[in-house]
């Protein structure tokens, strides 16, 4: 690669020619990070065995350290920029930007023909989830999505226990995480609260125009930023989108998922800013294969299912947690429950490769090996199911939501019963953004 | 002077024992509260009514005397309903809330101390109707059962299980005629929902859903620091009667009490007795094996903005174990398969019954064309003449009302166990735990901490 490359480039677009380019596993890639403290900063060292070559961020100070720990990346402010002027120069990108940023940073990149990590979630909409993924495919990236858990032993024990038929068909499952809230007096980031009505002044070393990227305007205000946007309907997805992803994605694979037929929600009062302080959310999925249908029920902010018969007294139950409810048993995490069935059972046949590490299946996917586990087929699907559910909560659709359920054609993407309700899957971007 | 319960102020005559302790330094009480309760003492050294033996006959064809406790909110509304009968003395701690009520009946004689306007008029009252915030129901109801009079007390029963049980204990005892203020038990509704599932139109049932999502006072908060100067025309102290002292502040009251622990019960108490009382008739239950909550986050301020009570049923007779679940703060069950689209899910409050053989929505089986099929059965439970009727005619040697306190006592109990479950939920789930409850001995049996909450402490000078 090198200069001879970077002439080839100005001649022939990379993107042009149908793909990235081969990077051999002996090489380096060479990788530009677009949204780099925070989340950011853990993602660039998850790949820090490759080259950072450029790093992007629309808060310098918030993200100082991480300038600091790569001297030799070159640092920009607006992601646009930094794919145009280090086009040539960068094989892959990792995204760890505010929700709302994902698809379009993502995209961009897809479309010149990069790699793309991007974090959980893949996007902020069910449509731009649906893009992304169809993007990856068409430009033939190597993807990755944010959510580590999935290269983890429990996902593939949970897998294996279900395949073995350890709990006999799932019929229902029950998946929660204490997120917003915190124990008993915190939260993460607040919801449940309504826009500020003062307007301080915007930080010296913030770039806020750039922050908000696609969002409609709004003024600045510090309880936007860090983290806390994950509360706000324009930014974040709430509790479901920030940790559906993760716990959710070991229920997809061990049965295998894929678009819900319906999905409902209830809540504690939404107002237009933010999400709900607690919600239930539930999806029913269809029968696949030999497997029956099954319902799906998320809680958040401090909801939870019932604790199992049998779990032993003092076991437990978990702030955040998976509960599969076989027609044989019952499994909490990858844990067959009581633990003496757990002993008797044994650990069922691997049937799963392991993994060399979430950041690794990505980097070795980027040089040619085969997809990573969360590569974004598998989880733009996963995604799209996860946000629906928002789509669910929406305080737009509260009144007609108590008369029906939400009934969904996934490979249309489209909500069949309730048409308005197809104007949320997707939102205008702000004037100068597009997908 | 030994008066059962029955407390009065101090400085009347050195006539009271040491139970008496209302802050008549505050100047709050009128001249004209003291001398009554001073007559009403004479009078009662002589022959107090209960030693009596019970309330006085009084045939149908007479009127009752009925005094009001609490006549601002609620307390209007029950006294309407009970206007047939003469309401000859009334109570309230805020003279301006009730000066509408005060002003409706005349010819009532008013009084700000309820303790003061039993001795006073106990001679000239058959009956009690109270409808003051939960945490003085039990103190109320319990001082007027002991007098022999008969008793209306608005849901939930009382604030706490213990006085529940105690009050139950003492109306049976008095043989006074009670009626808790659950109106939706005489409805012909509540009476379809039991002859259907006697009849067997949806199988055994093994599951309950009950959800309520009424905007019920603010939740989920801390206490105000400030403190702004108590109106001129409330009576702080009554009004916080037993509960523990705190400074006044409007955030309580009116009507937004029912979010605070130490003074309401929450929406579950609010809306449990009424909603639960159907599932306990029609599937006969009693006291819980085991209670578990969760909740979006409880304090030991206030009640949370939503949660999720389940509790476990044993198998009663023919009838399998139930699992009841309660959802508030707008949570509710999932939408059952059998409700047809553009069917409302139950308003802001419902019952969802599951059987073996199908599924009924309040005292619709759902889907309709099947409620359309159903053969009803016939009429087996006597219609109600009315809720409160009920309760009058039981106060002239009727039949006892339907939701007399041997009903409404061990409902009001479930319900408020419920709240020690939400109360503790952080605590239980770190110690991977819920409640295991013993009924008839009112205990919960692995943890030991959670029966501080069955019995509150009272404020100095009050007992129950």
């Amino acid at each position: 690669m090198g200069s001879a490359a970077a002439a080839a480039f100005t001649i022939v677009p990379r993107y042009v020619l149908g793909g990235p380019g081969n990077t051999p596993p002996s090489e380096k890639l060479n990788i530009a990070g677009i949204g780099i403290a925070g989340r950011g900063a853990g993602v660039l060292e998850g790949v820090q065995s490759q080259n950072i070559v450029a790093l992007c961020d629309v808060d310098w100070k918030h993200a100082a350290d991480t300038f600091n720990r790569y001297p030799a990346a070159k640092k920009y402010r607006d992601f646009r920029k930094m794919l145009e002027e280090e086009g040539k120069n960068i094989d892959a990108v990792t995204v760890a930007t505010p929700d709302h940023v994902h698809a379009v940073a993502s995209m961009m990149a897809i479309k010149m023909g990069k790699h793309v990590y991007c974090e959980k979630p893949l996007t902020h909409s069910v449509y731009e989830a649906r893009k992304v993924a169809e993007a990856a495919r068409e430009h033939k990236v190597a993807t990755q999505m944010g959510n580590q858990g999935q290269a983890s032993e429990e996902t593939r024990l949970m897998c294996e226990y279900i395949w073995d038929g350890a709990i006999g068909p799932v019929r229902e499952v029950h998946v929660w995480t204490d997120r917003p809230s915190q124990g008993l007096f915190n939260v993460y980031w607040p919801q449940g609260v309504d826009r500020p009505k003062d307007e301080p002044p915007v930080p010296e070393t913030l770039d806020w125009d750039l922050w908000l990227g696609p969002a409609p305007y709004r003024p600045y205000h510090p309880c936007y930023l860090p983290f806390a946007w994950r509360g706000w309907w324009d930014f974040g997805t709430g509790a479901l989108g920030d940790i559906g992803c993760h716990s959710i994605d070991p229920i997809f694979r061990a049965l295998k998922l894929g678009h819900p037929t319906s999905v409902e929600a209830s809540c504690t009062l939404v107002n237009k800013e933010t999400y709900p302080v607690a919600s239930t959310v539930h999806y029913q999925f269809p029968a696949r294969g030999d497997m029956p249908p099954v319902k799906l029920t998320w809680y958040d902010g401090g909801l939870r299912p019932p604790r199992p018969e049998e779990l032993e007294e003092g076991q437990e139950f978990g702030e955040g947690g998976i509960l599969f409810v076989g027609d044989k048993g019952k499994m909490l995490g990858h844990r067959l429950i009581p633990a003496s069935k757990m002993k008797d059972y044994g650990r069922p046949p691997q049937k799963i490769p392991r993994s060399p590490g979430h950041f690794e299946e990505w980097i070795e996917a980027c040089k040619g090996g085969k997809p990573a586990g969360s590569n974004f087929d598998h989880a733009g699907l996963l995604a799209q199911a996860v946000l629906l559910g928002n789509v669910a909560l929406r305080v737009e659709l509260r009144e007609k939501l108590t008369r029906m359920k939400l009934n969904w054609d996934g490979p249309n993407m489209k909500i069949t019963n309730l048409p308005e309700a197809n104007q949320l899957l997707q939102r205008e971007y702000r004037k100068g953004w597009t997908l | 002077m030994k008066k059962d319960g029955i407390t009065a102020p101090k400085g009347c005559g050195g006539q009271f024992d040491k139970k008496c302790s209302v802050d008549v330094g505050s100047g709050r009480l009128s001249r004209r509260d003291f001398i009554g309760a001073a007559t009403a003492v004479a009078a009662f050294t002589i022959v107090p009514r209960h030693v009596l033996g019970g309330p006085r006959n009084i045939p149908p064809s007479e009127k009752l005397n009925i005094a009001g406790v609490g006549i601002g909110g609620r307390g209007a509304g029950d006294l309407d309903e009970v206007g047939s009968e003469n309401i000859v003395a009334l109570c309230d701690v805020d003279k301006n809330y009730a000066g509408g009520v005060f002003k409706k009946y005349p010819n009532a004689k008013a009084y700000t101390d309820f303790r003061i306007m039993l001795e006073k008029e106990d001679k000239n009252i058959d009956a009690v109707v109270i409808a003051t915030p939960d945490h003085t129901h039990a103190v109320i109801a319990m001082t007027a059962i002991r007098m022999g009079k008969h008793v209306y007390c608005e849901k939930p029963l009382a604030h706490s299980i213990y006085e529940c049980r105690k009050l139950t204990e003492a109306a049976r005892e008095a043989k006074v005629a009670t009626q808790m203020g659950n109106q939706g038990q005489a409805s012909e509704e509540h009476r379809l929902v039991c002859e259907f599932i006697w009849d067997g139109a949806i199988g055994q049932v093994r599951e309950v859903h009950s959800w309520c999502n009424r905007p019920i006072s603010q939740r989920g908060i801390e206490r105000p620091k400030e403190t702004p100067p108590v109106p001129e025309t409330l009576s702080w102290d009554l009004w916080l009667g037993p509960a523990p002292y705190r400074p006044y502040h409007p955030c309580y009251l009116p009507f937004s009490w029912r979010g605070w622990w130490d003074f309401g019960t929450g929406v579950l108490g609010d809306i449990g007795c009424h909603q639960l009382s159907v599932i306990f008739k029609a599937l006969k239950l009693g006291y819980p094996t085991s209670v578990e909550a969760c909740s979006s986050g409880v304090n030991s301020e206030t009640a949370p903005l939503a949660s999720i009570v389940r509790y476990q049923f044993p198998a009663r007779g023919d009838l399998p174990p139930l699992t009841l679940t309660w959802y508030d703060g707008d949570l509710m069950p999932a939408r059952p398969p059998e409700l047809e689209d553009g069917r409302h899910f139950g308003e802001a409050d419902d019952n969802l019954y599951v059987g073996d053989k199908g599924k009924m929505l309040g005292h619709r089986i759902i889907p309709e064309s099947k409620m359309q099929e159903y053969k009803k059965p016939p009429q087996t439970l006597p219609r109600s003449p009315g809720h409160h009727r009920e309760w009058i005619n039981a106060c002239k040697g009727g039949p006892p009302a339907g939701s007399n306190f041997e009903v409404a006592g061990p409902l009001a109990e479930v319900v408020l166990l419920g709240n020690i479950a939400v109360r503790l939920g952080q605590k239980l789930y770190e110690k991977g735990l819920k409640l295991y409850y013993d009924g008839p001995n009112m205990k919960i049996i692995n943890f030991p901490e959670a029966n501080e909450y069955i019995r509150s402490e009272y404020r100095k000078g009050w007992t129950l």
